[in-house]
């Protein structure tokens, strides 16, 4: 019981990851919780769905043209919601992306309903590998190498690239990065594209694994955002440890401890963390120097 | 002269006004000459939202029976109004309901919190509860209360009844609960265990989750470990969905059994791919293609005023939870007042609707029905029915 408890937390602490990956790319260029994360990729998710369901769009198609909406998705909400605000506050900006949240939950239940689907997916959710007797569904397995490859690439993308470094330098003084010829307006812009993307896999990913409905990510950010807190704000590689061992923790306390308590485990974690060490696991705590 | 004739009309005016006065205050609130006002509030968004399609049916019910004239002579104003399944919205509504529109009654309106929180305010101000919360839960009829219609069958009944089935029916003698972790889950619950004490057994796993919880691997596996040839399943779609993906994987394959909650058989084979397949439920309502002649009459009307809307469980279930309603208020009369109306209701005697099951209301009893049966979900999403009507409540 206890390798299959951890091989199914590592399974769900995948997904955790991925989401906690795209929050954390707005989170290390602007210092924004995106709470729209969720709502944001579920709604990146329905585009998929609508277009094998509704257009018989072959499954690698559709998976392209969410990534392009999404992509499309990340720059409008920064373009039209973001830069318009007057004077922001990274305070005001984080509420901003909650009322976008509750624009995108009320928009997906009036075009697609509340009704649950199935998002057709070419991996099996039941069809299963078997590791020395533990057994991982194939989209749990494939879930978990995704996650890896994403974080490799966004941290080679990060570390090597000069939109990355730019992306960075945006983060920790945009004055100095403006003077400095970077067009930090764009680089912004750009950072929610690519963040919007993420979480479309991620989106996609966890409605294969349950079910796609419009409070679909509404658990999964909250467990992301914990993932997130646990391995590091600013870490990408604290995101999948962070993932990972929330999700072995919450199984494990389901599985030993209580069921009932299970979900409040990652709330624990997070409080436990910002007292004990608020940058995570993984990150160098940051002081901001005025 | 002047003075007198003057004195006189005040008199006279004074008079006539002592005299319309009683008149209008004897005025039914929600009561005209030509209409009925009716409200609903249901889930139209948030997590509970599937179950909003109730709601949306009810309004297909009424404009059907307006269409065929009204109720003597009175057309029914439908009010709907998204709660989120959010109580103090609800309660908010709930003050609109009565202090503002000034509705005669409520029907439906899903939801034990929700529908908890204005069963009170609702008596205080004598509003007629018809199909109330549109759940089996016991908090509609302890204590008893006379503005209360359910129509529900109870789900510690219902759950017991179930596991006497296993039991008697198909020898399986080693069962365990999964529930949500709130009083739908915890009467499903209690019903297993009645009926495991009466026979001298123990549930072998009860298993909860929280609405919110999205992972159900450790869950899927305390089920398996605990050697269960069968589980009770008294949760949401997505939950039950969910427990059944991650019980195939670990090659768990119990025979499992739900509630009538859960009985929208083409949903559940559709977001379980087909895992479904199976399951026992209770089904105390008629299936969605019954060639019964008012659901005929109601596919029709879904046709004509709101085709887009899929015609599934939740959704026609808003029909028939309207039906006792539509019923008492062709009972009342014309002379249509709180109080006549709940005499009228009490007439009910083994009245069948679309609904299915008989529903009896009496002065001292408003549990509207006693009786369900048990159906299985074929690998087309259709349902074949395994017994006949069960005395399920006593």
């Amino acid at each position: 019981m206890l390798g299959q408890l951890i091989v199914s937390g590592l399974a769900v602490g995948a997904c955790y990851s991925l989401l906690a990956l795209a929050m954390v790319i707005i989170y290390k260029t602007s210092d924004v919780l995106n709470f729209a994360q969720g709502e944001m990729a579920m709604i990146s998710t329905y585009v998929a769905f609508t277009l094998m369901e509704s257009y018989h769009v072959p499954f690698q198609w559709a998976v392209i043209f969410t990534f392009l909406f999404a992509i499309l998705l990340g720059a409008f909400f920064e373009l039209v919601f973001l830069r318009q605000a007057k004077d922001p506050t990274v305070l005001g900006l984080i509420i901003i992306t909650l009322g976008f949240e509750m624009i995108l939950m009320g928009f997906a239940g009036w075009k697609w309903g509340p009704d649950q689907r199935s998002l057709a997916f070419p991996v099996s959710n039941i069809e299963t590998y078997n590791f020395f007797g533990l057994v991982m569904s194939k989209i749990n397995f494939w879930t978990i190498v995704i996650s890896l490859v994403l974080m490799f690439i966004l941290f080679l993308f990060f570390r090597y690239t000069k939109v990355g470094i730019a992306m960075r330098a945006t983060q920790q003084n945009q004055l100095a990065a403006r003077v400095m010829g970077i067009r930090t307006k764009w680089i912004l812009s750009f950072t929610w594209a690519i963040s919007s993307m993420v979480g479309a896999v991620a989106g996609m990913l966890i409605a294969a694994l349950g079910v796609l409905d419009p409070p679909m990510m509404m658990d999964p950010l909250m467990k992301s955002f914990a993932s997130a807190v646990l391995g590091g704000m600013t870490s990408l590689p604290g995101t999948a440890v962070g993932g990972a061992m929330l999700g072995i923790i919450e199984n494990l306390f389901g599985g030993y401890v209580s069921l009932s308590f299970k979900s409040v485990v990652a709330f624990a974690i997070i409080v436990l963390m910002l007292c004990i060490k608020p940058s995570g696991l993984l990150a160098k705590h940051y002081v901001k120097k005025v | 002269m002047v003075k007198r004739n003057l004195g006189l009309i005040c008199l006279l005016t004074l008079a006539a006004f002592l005299m319309t006065a009683p008149v209008s205050a004897q005025q039914v609130r929600g009561v005209t000459d030509t209409e009925i006002l009716i409200g609903q509030t249901g889930p139209q968004t948030g997590p509970a939202a599937a179950w909003g399609a109730v709601a949306r049916g009810s309004g297909l019910f009424f404009k059907g029976i307006n269409d065929e004239g009204g109720i003597h002579g009175r057309k029914i104003k439908y009010f709907l109004r998204d709660d989120g399944y959010q109580p103090a919205k609800t309660k908010a509504i709930g003050t609109e309901f009565v202090e503002q529109i000034g509705i005669f009654g409520v029907v439906g309106c899903v939801g034990v919190g929700p529908g908890m929180s204005v069963r009170d305010y609702y008596t205080e101000n004598k509003v007629l509860m018809v199909s109330f919360g549109c759940s089996g839960v016991t908090n509609w009829i302890q204590p008893f209360n006379r503005y209360i219609f359910p129509v529900y069958q109870l789900y510690v009944d219902e759950a017991k009844a179930l596991t006497r089935y296993f039991y008697e029916n198909m020898k399986l003698t080693k069962v365990a609960v999964f529930y949500q972790n709130d009083d739908y889950g915890k009467q499903g619950l209690e019903g297993v265990e009645r009926y495991e004490k009466e026979k001298g057994l123990k549930v072998v796993a009860a298993v909860s989750a929280e609405v919110t919880d999205r992972d159900l691997s450790s869950h899927a596996l305390k089920l398996k470990n605990s050697g269960a040839e069968a589980v009770v399943l008294w949760a949401m779609p997505t939950h039950g969905a969910l427990l059944l993906a991650e019980c195939a994987k670990i090659g768990y394959k119990p025979q499992w059994g739900t509630s009538s909650t859960l009985s929208d058989g083409p949903l559940m084979m559709q977001i379980t791919k087909g895992l479904w397949a199976g399951m026992i439920n209770s089904f105390p309502i008629e299936p969605p293609d019954s060639n019964n002649p008012l659901m005929v009459k109601y596919r029709a009307w879904h046709q004509k005023y709101e085709p887009n809307e899929r015609w599934g469980t939740f959704y026609y279930s808003g029909c028939l939870y309207a039906e006792p309603l539509a019923e008492g208020l062709r009972r009342a009369g014309r002379n249509l007042t709180p109080e006549t109306f709940i005499k009228a209701m009490e007439t009910i005697r083994d009245w069948r609707g679309a609904i299915g099951a008989p529903i009896t209301f009496t002065p001292t009893d408003h549990q509207g029905t006693r009786d369900t049966r048990f159906a299985q979900v074929q690998p087309d999403g259709s349902m074949k029915i395994l017994t006949d009507w069960i005395r399920i409540t006593k």
